[in-house]
C-alpha cells in the first residue's frame, strides 16, 4: 500500500530571468499607446462613414411603381401630377378608405381617378361607386367596370409594337377628347352597351380607347391604358391635354392603392403540434447530456516542458543566409580559400606560416599550370576576379575543386 | 459528475415520445424530464465513491531510453458495492502512457491491478499525474469522476548505444595487459613479472640479468598502470544544446563517456563523473573499486542541456578541488566552440594542463561538412563558405588546444565513442596516465 518513489532528481533549473522589458510601460504613455492601437481603425471608420456620407447626398429616393405619383421613372407619373398641381389641389389616396374620405372632404367640384383597381375588394369598389363623383378609371379591373359602368364590357385590346408612330385620332365629339386630338391611348378597348348615354373615342377596331357614360349626374371615364399619363408619353400628342381635361376639376382624388397588405394568420409556432413544441424541452436536455458525455475529458491535461530544438548547425546557416543577403563574395572567397589551403597544407608538406609563393610553387609543382593564375585563384589579387560576380565565385569553387582532385 | 451515452440515448427516446404525443404535450414533457433526470441522480447517489478508493504502486522505477517499463496501480474497493467504470493512468505525454484509459470492474472489497506500459521518448524523470477513476452507477446512466493521487516516478536513463563498442574495446585493452591470446608483449610502464621465454616473444624484452641467474631465457613483462584517476567532464553549457542529427549533443557526449567509464572501470581506474554549466550539475565520486557506469547513468538522466553560457573559471577550479593532489586524466566533453573557447578555457589551460592531462572531446556536425560541400548556384556556395569557416575556426582551436598541451578527439556522432575509448587506450599504452 506504500507508494514507492525512486530518488528524486537534481531540482529543476530555474528559468533565467529575462523580464519582460517595455520601452513604454511607464503610466503616462498608456492614452498614447491606446490612440497607437486605435488610430488605423478609428480613421478606417471615419472615412467608410464620410464615403456613405457622400453617396447618400445625391441620391434623393423617389417612390417607384407603375403610375406611380412619386416617381421619376418612365412609367411614374410625377409629371403630370406636378402639371395637375399647378392649378388644381392634387390629393393621393393610398387606400379606398383615404379617397372615400378625400372625396368627402373636397366637396362637388372633385374628380376621382382610380389606378390598378385589381387591388380593391369587391366591396370597397362598390363604395367607391356610390360616391357618386366623377371618376376616371385607368385600365379597370372586370369587377370595377361592373361597379362604376354596368354594362361596359371590354371587347378587345391593341397595343402594336409600333404604336408611337400611329397616334389614334379622336373621332368623336366628347370636348376633352377633339380638344387633345391625336394621343397614344392603345391598349384595351371598351363597348357602351346599346342605348347607354355613352361616348366612345380613339375608336379602333374591337372597340373604343376611351369611353365615357354619363349617369346621375355624374360621368364615368373608362380609359384603356395608364400609358399616356405616364412620364414617358405625357410629351407626346394630345397625351398631356388629355389627361388634363379628363381630371378637369378643383380637386384631383388620385388613388393608387396599396397592395393589400395580409393580416393575422398564425405564426410558425401555433401551427406546429403542442408535443413538438414541447419537446424542446427534453431535446435541449439532451444536448447538455451529450455535450457533458463527449466533452468531459478522463482527467486533467498533464502539462511537460517541451525540451529545446535547435540544430547545432544553426549559426552556421545562419552565417550563410548573412553572407547571402549582403552579397559578401569577398568574405566568401577568402573562407573557400583559407579552406581549401588549410586542408592541403598537411598534404603539400607546409606548415601553417607558409609564405604565398611557397604555398603557390608546391601547388604549382603538383598540379601543373601557370603559377601566376595560380598565385590569384589562392590568394585575392587587386581587383579580385572571382568576386566581381557570382559567377566568378561559381568558377573560383570548381577551379578549387578541380586542384584539389589532382592534388589526392 | 459524468453522464454515459446511455444517459444521451434515454433522453433522445424521451425527445421522441413527447414529440409524438401530441395534445399532451405540456404534461409529457414535464414527465419525460423526469424520467432523464431522475435516474440520473438515482445512478449518482448509488455510484461507488471514487474517494473511497485506496491506490498503491507497484513497477519499474528505471529503464533505459529506448525500452519500455511496466507500471501497475493497485485499485481496491474496501466498500460494499461493486465498483464498475473506468481508470486512466495519466503521464506526460512524453512517457507514452499505453493504455490511455482501461475499464474497470472491482467487486466489494476487492482489488485490481491496473497495468500501464511506458516507453517514453525523452530522458530524465517521467512523474504519473494522478489516477482518474470514473464510477458508472448500476444502471449505467451517469456517475462520479475523480482523480486520486498515486506518486510515482520512472527514471529514464541514457540509452548507452555504444555499449555494442565494448567487447572490441575491452579486447585491445587485454592486449594491453599481456592478457591476450596471441601473446603480444603488455605495453604498459609499469614492471610486472618475469616469465620464461616463449617463441613469438620481442626479444628486446628480455631481462639478460635474470637469464644469466636462470637455466632458460626470461623476459621482462609489464601492465599498463592501474588505479589512475579519470574525471569525465559533461558540458551542460548552451554549446551542448545545439542537435546534431537528431539528438542534442549533450546526449552524444553522455553516450561516449559511459563508454569511457565503462571500459575505464574495466582497466581497473577511478572514474568521476562532473557535470557543468555554471555551477555543477550532477557529481559522481569514485568509490572504492567496481564500476562506476551505474551510478554515473543514474547521474546523467536527468540531466539537460541549460541555456546559459558556461562558466570555465568555475569549470577549473571545480576540476582542481575535486581531483586534490596527485595526476589524472581530465577527459572535457564540450564543443569545439571558438568563441567560447578562446575567451573561456585558453587563458585557464595552464592551471589544468600543469597538473593533469587534459583531454577535450567534441561532436562534430556532418551537416556542417555536408554544408562545406555544397556546389550549385551561389546559394550554395555561400552556405559552403560559412562552412568552411566554421571548420576552420575548429581547425584553429585544434590546432591551439594541441599547442598547449591537450589531447583533441574531435568525430562525428557515429564515432565520437570509440575515437575517445581509442584515444583512452592509446594514452594508456604510452603510459601517459
Amino acid at each position: 500500500m506504500t507508494a514507492l518513489s525512486p530518488e528524486a532528481p537534481p531540482t529543476v533549473p530555474s528559468s533565467s530571468g529575462n523580464g519582460p522589458v517595455g520601452p513604454d510601460a511607464h503610466d503616462g504613455s498608456g492614452a498614447r499607446r491606446f490612440w497607437r492601437a486605435a488610430r488605423f481603425p478609428a480613421l478606417l471608420a471615419a472615412a467608410l462613414i464620410t464615403v456613405a456620407i457622400l453617396m447618400s447626398l445625391g441620391s434623393e429616393q423617389f417612390p417607384t411603381g407603375h403610375l406611380e405619383p412619386g416617381s421619376v421613372a418612365p412609367d411614374g407619373t410625377r409629371a403630370l401630377v406636378n402639371v395637375l398641381s399647378e392649378d388644381r389641389d392634387v390629393e393621393v389616396a393610398r387606400t379606398s378608405q383615404d379617397a372615400v374620405e378625400e372625396v368627402s372632404a373636397a366637396g362637388d367640384d372633385v374628380v376621382l381617378v382610380v389606378f390598378m383597381d385589381h387591388r380593391l375588394l369587391p366591396e370597397e369598389l362598390d363604395r367607391l361607386a356610390d360616391l357618386d363623383v366623377d371618376t376616371v378609371l385607368v385600365r379597370p379591373s372586370v369587377r370595377s367596370l361592373a361597379a362604376f359602368a354596368p354594362g361596359v364590357e371590354m371587347t378587345g385590346r391593341e397595343l402594336p409594337a409600333d404604336f408611337l408612330e400611329r397616334p389614334v385620332e379622336p373621332r368623336c365629339d366628347l370636348p376633352a377628347a377633339e380638344a387633345a386630338g391625336p394621343a397614344y391611348v392603345h391598349g384595351e378597348l371598351y363597348t357602351a352597351p346599346q342605348g347607354a348615354d355613352a361616348v366612345g373615342c380613339y375608336p379602333m377596331e374591337a372597340g373604343d380607347a376611351l369611353l365615357q357614360v354619363a349617369g346621375n349626374g355624374t360621368t364615368t371615364t373608362v380609359l384603356g391604358n395608364g400609358n399616356p399619363l405616364s412620364n414617358r408619353l405625357l410629351d407626346r400628342g394630345g397625351d398631356a391635354a388629355l389627361a388634363l381635361n379628363l381630371m378637369d376639376a378643383g380637386t384631383v382624388v388620385w388613388l393608387r392603392p396599396d397592395p393589400p397588405r395580409q393580416e393575422g394568420g398564425a405564426t410558425i409556432t401555433e401551427l406546429l403540434p403542442a408535443g413538438l413544441r414541447w419537446s424542446l424541452l427534453p431535446l435541449a436536455a439532451a444536448l447538455v447530456l451529450l455535450a457533458l458525455w463527449r466533452g468531459r475529458r478522463m482527467g486533467a491535461l498533464v502539462p511537460e516542458s517541451l525540451p529545446v530544438v535547435v540544430r547545432a548547425s544553426e549559426t552556421t546557416e545562419g552565417r550563410a543566409a548573412l553572407y547571402r543577403s549582403r552579397g559578401a563574395r569577398d568574405r566568401a572567397a577568402d573562407a573557400l580559400r583559407s579552406g581549401f589551403l588549410e586542408r592541403h597544407a598537411v598534404r603539400l608538406g607546409l606548415g601553417p606560416d607558409a609564405s604565398p609563393e611557397a604555398v603557390v610553387a608546391a601547388v604549382a609543382e603538383r598540379t601543373g599550370g601557370d603559377p601566376r593564375g595560380l598565385r590569384d585563384l589562392l590568394y585575392p589579387a587587386t581587383p579580385d576576379p572571382y568576386t566581381a560576380d557570382d559567377d566568378g565565385l561559381l568558377r573560383l569553387a570548381a577551379e578549387l575543386d578541380e586542384r584539389g582532385r589532382r592534388l589526392r | 459528475m459524468v453522464v454515459t451515452g446511455r444517459a444521451v440515448l434515454l433522453a433522445g427516446v424521451a425527445t421522441v415520445a413527447v414529440a409524438l404525443s401530441g395534445l399532451l404535450g405540456a404534461w409529457a414533457a414535464v414527465i419525460a424530464v423526469g424520467v432523464v433526470v431522475v435516474p440520473l441522480i438515482v445512478d449518482v447517489a448509488l455510484a461507488v465513491s471514487p474517494k473511497a478508493l485506496r491506490m498503491s504502486r507497484s513497477g519499474d522505477t528505471s529503464l533505459r531510453l529506448g525500452d519500455s517499463a511496466l507500471v501497475e496501480v493497485l485499485v481496491s474497493n474496501p466498500t460494499g458495492r461493486r465498483l464498475r467504470g473506468s481508470v486512466r493512468d495519466a503521464w506526460p505525454p512524453s512517457a507514452h502512457a499505453a493504455p490511455r484509459t482501461c475499464p474497470l470492474r472491482v467487486d466489494a472489497g476487492e482489488r485490481r491491478r491496473v497495468t500501464t506500459t511506458l516507453t517514453p521518448t525523452r530522458r530524465g524523470d517521467a512523474r504519473a499525474a494522478g489516477v482518474t477513476v470514473r464510477s458508472i452507477g448500476p444502471l449505467g446512466l451517469a456517475g462520479r469522476q475523480r482523480t486520486l493521487s498515486a506518486p510515482w516516478a520512472v527514471r529514464v536513463l541514457p540509452p548507452f548505444h555504444s555499449r555494442r563498442h565494448l567487447p572490441g574495446k575491452l579486447s585491445r585493452l587485454r592486449e594491453l595487459e599481456g592478457q591476450h591470446t596471441a601473446m603480444v608483449r603488455g605495453q604498459g610502464s609499469e614492471f610486472d613479472s618475469l616469465r620464461d621465454y616463449v617463441p613469438g616473444d620481442d626479444v628486446r624484452s628480455i631481462d639478460w640479468r635474470a637469464s644469466a641467474r636462470s637455466d632458460g631465457v626470461v623476459v621482462r613483462t609489464w601492465r599498463p598502470e592501474r588505479d589512475r584517476r579519470i574525471l569525465i567532464v559533461l558540458d551542460t553549457g548552451r554549446t551542448s544544446a545545439g542537435r546534431v542529427g537528431d539528438t542534442p549533443r549533450l546526449d552524444h557526449a553522455m553516450d561516449a563517456a559511459l563508454l569511457l567509464a565503462a571500459l575505464a572501470g574495466k582497466a581497473g581506474d577511478r572514474v568521476d563523473f562532473l557535470a557543468y554549466d555554471r555551477r555543477v550539475r550532477a557529481q559522481v565520486k569514485a568509490s572504492g573499486k567496481g564500476s562506476q557506469v551505474h551510478r554515473i547513468v543514474e547521474a546523467m538522466a536527468p540531466l539537460e542541456a541549460e541555456l546559459l553560457e558556461s562558466d570555465p573559471a568555475g569549470l577549473v577550479s571545480t576540476v582542481l578541488g575535486a581531483q586534490g593532489r596527485g595526476r589524472s586524466l581530465v577527459v572535457l566533453l564540450t564543443d569545439l566552440n571558438a568563441a567560447a573557447l578562446e575567451e573561456g578555457l585558453m587563458p585557464r589551460l595552464s592551471a589544468l594542463t600543469s597538473r593533469h592531462l587534459l583531454l577535450v572531446a567534441a561532436v562534430e556536425d556532418p551537416a556542417v561538412a555536408a554544408m562545406a560541400a555544397e556546389r550549385g548556384d551561389s546559394g550554395a556556395l555561400y552556405r559552403a563558405a560559412a562552412a568552411e569557416r566554421t571548420l576552420s575556426e575548429r581547425r584553429r582551436v585544434t590546432a591551439e588546444l594541441r599547442r598547449s598541451g591537450v589531447e583533441v578527439v574531435d568525430a562525428d556522432p557515429e564515432h565520437i565513442a570509440p575515437a575517445l575509448a581509442d584515444a583512452y587506450i592509446n594514452l594508456k599504452a604510452q603510459g601517459r596516465l
